[in-house]
């Protein structure tokens, strides 16, 4: 943890991405108690109103909803769906590409072949069809469905990176001690893979966001009233000539949030590859 | 494993690919909540005309004669009729939207390609510096960027702002795409923008990787030129992983343009299957998304054959590689 913060300290570019991403975690808890406006709130006098105008910081849409506001709490479902995505699609990762990885043979040719036949379809095409065809996205649903269009992604890693470990000479002991399949490979394997474990977890962090800003963008993510970042960029693009930052700021939001985690994932594949 | 058994090797794994992903979306959009035929027709529509569309469409039939009848369709290049407009050949349509994107495709293809590879070269030879630092920072933050957020900031300038180019890539009726060329221009920037920071690190961390090889130090200690080194000896070596991720990424690309395409209301493929899904119309559901498997699953192909054949330790070797 101390070679953590020391590298830390040497990285500029780590230490801007996680202060953005640490602010945008503290505006999802606290923001929405700090501003004066709901974000269903329709202020009839002010419809896009300019950024400053009658008390609204960043403007007002076309139904004059406050546009601060609206990015305060999208910010909480992108988060927290994107959280769970990736340490879910993780999880699955490692319970699959573990298990294949681990017996090998036939089972891990079989596991190839049906990962190889599932990314044949583009993540994000996966997850709108099935989304747009179910309806009604929730953030439970969004949530599974990001994640096992991710999952063969992950598992894949998480293979690749118990590979690398099953010829130590700690497995063979665990083995000749008797211990069994499931010990050896989460007890003895898994804390040796968490390097790879870690980087794969925070580089999917930011694509779970890429992805759920996008399904958001398409119609097919959080319904309405809900506020959804790239729900919010569709629904404005039509007024962009007139009302610019009722697109500009939601996306502005989205690829700060998006280069935050980037520039923190890259320092943490950085020390992990560094420290093996 | 010689060339031509690795060929037929992957050409069979392709057509079971294909096949498998047939199935799959056959029985997605089976699962669609409501009847078909109750969707067409509206909530209006009495019992007798829902039975009577139902017998029309064969939706009465068990489930694999229904996937044989389409998938024996889709063979012979008929993708049958569209749901939500009636009586209209999916035909007639598509194959134009695929051309769209296509030429799109193709367009953002000659923007990144070139500019990622010189930046990630440069970033690569200058490793360390200045340079690579922008460079790599500028990629490493675009890298996971929606495709929709890219093409608002340059909407924002160009268009908004600048008014250089049109907001929206729409074709006025009556006209093609080749009388309007100027609208390709940012939704392929959109693209542009994303691809190159993969492109670019990928390039990047192989030139290093050549850069420190012993032929590359042997012929600079020989007293060569730098960018005779760098542009004959080395980049043959540093372009064969490069070009391996952007094929691969060929049919990632078919995927961001439905986002791009949407954003720009661009007629292609893209966009028309957000729209198949939003009106619920399932065979044109089925043949937009069997297409874009289709093209992932063939420019997956081509690029390992291109690899193989450009890699002379395949190309020549007996074993397993």
């Amino acid at each position: 943890m101390n070679i953590f913060l020391l590298q830390l300290k040497k990285s500029p570019r780590a230490i801007v991405g996680l202060t953005i991403l640490l602010l945008w975690v503290f505006i999802a808890f606290a923001g929405p108690s700090l501003i004066s406006w709901s974000y269903t709130h329709m202020d009839m006098e002010y419809q896009m109103a300019a950024p400053g105008e009658g008390g609204h910081t960043l403007g007002t849409d076309a139904l004059g909803r406050d546009v601060l506001s609206r990015i305060v709490y999208g910010s909480r479902s992108i988060l927290t769906i994107a959280l769970m995505t990736s340490l879910f699609s993780s999880i699955a990762g490692i319970i699959i590409g573990f298990t294949a990885g681990y017996f090998g043979g036939l089972i891990d040719t079989i596991f190839l072949r049906i990962m190889d036949i599932l990314m044949a379809i583009p993540p994000l095409v996966l997850a709108m069809v099935i989304l747009g065809i179910l309806g009604n996205s929730t953030i439970l649903s969004l949530t599974i469905i990001v994640s096992i269009a991710y999952t063969p992604a992950t598992a894949r890693v998480a293979r690749g990176a118990l590979l690398t470990c099953t010829s130590n000479e700690y497995v063979d002991a665990a083995r000749i001690r008797g211990e069994s399949h499931l010990y050896i490979m989460f007890v003895e394997i898994l804390p040796n893979t968490i390097g790879p474990v870690l980087v794969e977890i925070t580089a999917r962090f930011a694509y779970s966001i890429m992805m759920i800003a996008s399904l958001g963008f398409l119609g097919v993510g959080l319904q309405p009233p809900t506020p959804d970042w790239g729900m919010m960029v569709i629904e404005n693009k039509s007024i962009i000539r007139t009302a610019p930052w009722t697109v500009l700021y939601p996306s502005l939001a989205i690829a700060s949030l998006v280069i935050a985690i980037s520039l923190f994932s890259d320092f943490i594949s950085k020390v992990m590859i560094h420290e093996e | 494993m010689n060339f031509l058994e690795r060929f037929l090797k992957r050409l069979g794994f392709m057509i079971l690919t294909i096949f498998a992903m047939s199935i799959l979306i056959f029985f997605l959009v089976e699962i669609m909540p409501g009847d078909v035929a109750q969707t067409v027709l509206g909530q209006a529509a009495t019992e007798e005309s829902v039975a009577a569309l139902r017998e029309s469409l064969g939706l009465d039939d068990p489930i694999h004669v229904r996937y044989f009848r389409w998938a024996g369709g889709f063979i012979q290049g008929d993708l049958g009729q569209s749901l939500y407009m009636r009586g209209v050949e999916i035909s007639s349509i598509f194959w134009r939207r695929v051309g769209h994107s296509m030429i799109l495709a193709f367009t953002a293809f000659i923007f990144y390609v070139p500019i990622s590879i010189l930046m990630g070269i440069l970033a690569g030879v200058k490793a360390g510096k200045l340079t690579d630092s922008i460079i790599s920072v500028f990629g490493l933050a675009t890298m996971a960027l929606p495709e929709f957020v890219s093409g608002i900031i340059l909407i924002t300038v160009f268009s908004v702002y600048l008014k250089l180019l049109p907001i929206a890539s729409l074709i006025p009726i009556g006209e093609t795409i080749w009388g309007n060329l100027d609208i390709l221009i940012l939704p392929a920037l959109s693209i542009t923008i994303v691809m190159f920071g993969y492109v670019s690190r990928m390039q990047r961390s192989s030139m290093i990787g050549v850069m420190s090889s012993d032929y590359i130090r042997a012929a600079t200690l020989k007293g060569m030129p730098r960018g005779y080194v760098i542009f004959r000896h080395a980049l043959k070596n540093a372009l064969l992983p490069t070009i391996t991720i952007i094929g691969m990424n060929m049919g990632w690309l078919f995927g961001g343009l439905i986002v791009v395409e949407t954003l720009f209301g661009f007629p292609g493929l893209g966009s028309l299957t957000l729209s198949a899904i939003k009106t619920r119309d399932v065979p044109l559901i089925e043949a937009c998304v069997l297409f874009i498997t289709f093209i992932f699953v063939f420019s997956t192909f081509i690029t390992d054959m291109a690899y193989a054949f450009l890699n002379p330790k395949i190309r020549f070797k007996q074993g397993e590689v």
